[in-house]
This record gives structure tokens, C-alpha cells and sequence, in this order.
């Protein structure tokens, strides 16, 4: 889902990038001096973590392959502005570092991993979680995804490289990643599922942190 | 320096797992060629010749020049892995509660 520089016009990738920056201060804002001294290398694990799982290509038969993008899990798992941050830092270093996602859409890229995944992904957990947390793990991590394609899809189509074909790449990017979010939602659901039993003071409401 | 959390080795274990992964997976998703929703929707399109490569970044396309597919991609994951992992308990450490008055 990392879109290259030349896919979106630069207005849009301007206006996304300041909106990304907007939110990310919030973000940042929400949880200064909130943060325990014992859940600051978490978040450095959980980055670490979400970086070398979306190196992970899983070939799906058929000719495609999905990676695990992270963003719900690491909202479950840090609370959703902790969450944005982390999957920011990571989208931020595959662009600069390994060239994965342009630079100049690199706002655009952390408003759909980073900002819609982490917090529709949040979203839905809260909402579904007192049905049941491994349920609601999975469709956070399975619509989170597909919510940050659809973002994605809206930003190419409306840009000229795409010829404005704003129903095509909503079809594609909306149908492709709600069936390979399927994968992504197993990922967040058993991984949480197997992190919430080993290391329940790992859970973000067992470290009185903020959460919405 | 505080105390690092009792979870840490099994964390740093793990990650240390997910990168020696990456080389295995990088070659099996070769094998059925990698194609993405938003390269299919960009081919649909006619978009694909857009795409302009960055050309800066020092690991492009988490390789390295002059290794092998799997070397590169085991030392762009090692490279990486380490990279975020530092730079995350580093933001974290910033807003962190103790930042201001921490233990030294």
C-alpha cells in the first residue's frame, strides 16, 4: 500500500501531508509526559516489530502477495495516538531509508497507515471488544486496513496519473485489501490474543494510559 | 539509565526471529511474483509509468548493492529492525512521564 512518488498530484499530497502533521502533533501532544517509564522501549518493540512483519510477503496463490501492515495491532496494543506515532516512525523509515513509498507522498502514506488504519482500527475495537476482544482484534485489523486502502484509493483516484478514475481504483484497492485484510485480521487477532495472556500488564489499560 | 522491562530479551528475541524470516518470505513471494492491489489498480489505470523511484534511500527496495537478494534483504531487515526499534523507545522515552525528572 505504499504508494511511489508521481502516483498523486502534488496539491493532494501537500494537503494530506499537512493534515497528517496536524494530527500527529495532537497525537503527540495526548500523550506527553503520559507515558510510563516502563512502556517506552514498547513502543520501540512494537515499531521494530511492525517494520520487520511488513518485510514479511506472504505469497498468496494466485500471483499476490500481502504484507501484515500493523496499524490496528499497534493501536490495540499502545492506544490509538501511541499507535499512530509508532507506524509512523516505521513508514517513515521505509521511505528514507529503503526507498518503499515515495517522499513526496510520504504524508499520504503515513495518513493511511499510520492515521486511518490506527485509528478506524482503534475504533472498531473499542466498539466490538465487550463482544469479545479476539473478535473485535480481527475486524479492527481487517477494516482497518481496508478503511486506509480506501483512503489510499480516493487519493490516486482524484489525481491525475490515474486519469480521475476514482471508481476503478476504489473497486480495486476496496475489494483487494477487504480480502486480504482477512489476513490481517487473523495476524492481529492471535498475536494480541497470545500478548494479552502472556504479558497482561502489557495491555494498555493495565498502564492507566490515555485512550481516546 | 532506568531498568529495562523483564519482557525485553523475549521481544528482542522475537524480532530477531521476524528478521531472519524476511530473506525466506522475500524469495517465496518472488516465486509467485509480487503484485499488490495498488499496482493492479495503477496497471488498470495506465499509472504504472508514472512512478518515479526515489533514488536516495541507501538500502533501495530493501537490498544492497553489490550482495545477494537474500544477504541484502537479511541486512536491510537487521538494518532496519534496529533502526525503528531505536528510534521508537527513543519517541517513547521523550513524552515519556519521566523525561523531565527521570532516574539517572
Amino acid at each position: 500500500m505504499h504508494i511511489p512518488d508521481g502516483y498523486i498530484d502534488l496539491p493532494i499530497a501537500l494537503a494530506v501531508a499537512a493534515l497528517s502533521v496536524a494530527v500527529l502533533s495532537l497525537a503527540a501532544k495526548r500523550v506527553n509526559g503520559e507515558i510510563p517509564d516502563s512502556r517506552a522501549p514498547l513502543l520501540g518493540v512494537v515499531a521494530a516489530g511492525v517494520f520487520a512483519a511488513q518485510m514479511l510477503n506472504w505469497p498468496i496463490p494466485g500471483g499476490t502477495s500481502a504484507h501484515f501492515v500493523g496499524g490496528a495491532f499497534a493501536a490495540i496494543l499502545l492506544g490509538p495516538h501511541l499507535g499512530a506515532l509508532c507506524v509512523a516512525t516505521v513508514v517513515a523509515i521505509q521511505a528514507l531509508v529503503f526507498g518503499d513509498g515515495g517522499l513526496v507522498v510520504l504524508g499520504a502514506n503515513v495518513f493511511n497507515m499510520a492515521i486511518v488504519e490506527v485509528y478506524v482500527g482503534y475504533a472498531i475495537y473499542r466498539v466490538l471488544a465487550p463482544y469479545g476482544e479476539f473478535r473485535a482484534a480481527f475486524a479492527a485489523g481487517w477494516l482497518g486496513i481496508t478503511a486506509g486502502a480506501l483512503a489510499a484509493a480516493v487519493q490516486l483516484g482524484l489525481s491525475s496519473a490515474f486519469e480521475y478514475q476514482l471508481l476503478t481504483t476504489l473497486a480495486i484497492m476496496g475489494v483487494g485489501h477487504l480480502a486480504l485484510g482477512l489476513v490481517e485480521g487473523a495476524i492481529t487477532a492471535f498475536v494480541y490474543r497470545y500478548l494479552a495472556r502472556a504479558r497482561p500488564d502489557l495491555r494498555p489499560d493495565a498502564a492507566a494510559e490515555v485512550t481516546a | 539509565m532506568s531498568r529495562l522491562p523483564d519482557w525485553l530479551p523475549r521481544a528482542l528475541a522475537a524480532l530477531l526471529v521476524l528478521t531472519l524470516l524476511a530473506p525466506v518470505f522475500g524469495w517465496a513471494a518472488g516465486q509467485v511474483g509480487y503484485a499488490e492491489p495498488l499496482e493492479n489498480a495503477a496497471e488498470a489505470t495506465g499509472a504504472t509509468d508514472h512512478a518515479s523511484a526515489t533514488g536516495t534511500a541507501p538500502f533501495p527496495d530493501y537490498g544492497v548493492a553489490g550482495l545477494g537478494g537474500p544477504t541484502g534483504t537479511l541486512l536491510s531487515a537487521v538494518v532496519g529492525t534496529a533502526l525503528t526499534l531505536l528510534l521508537g523507545a527513543g519517541i517513547g522515552r521523550l513524552l515519556g512521564a519521566d523525561a523531565d525528572h527521570g532516574p539517572n
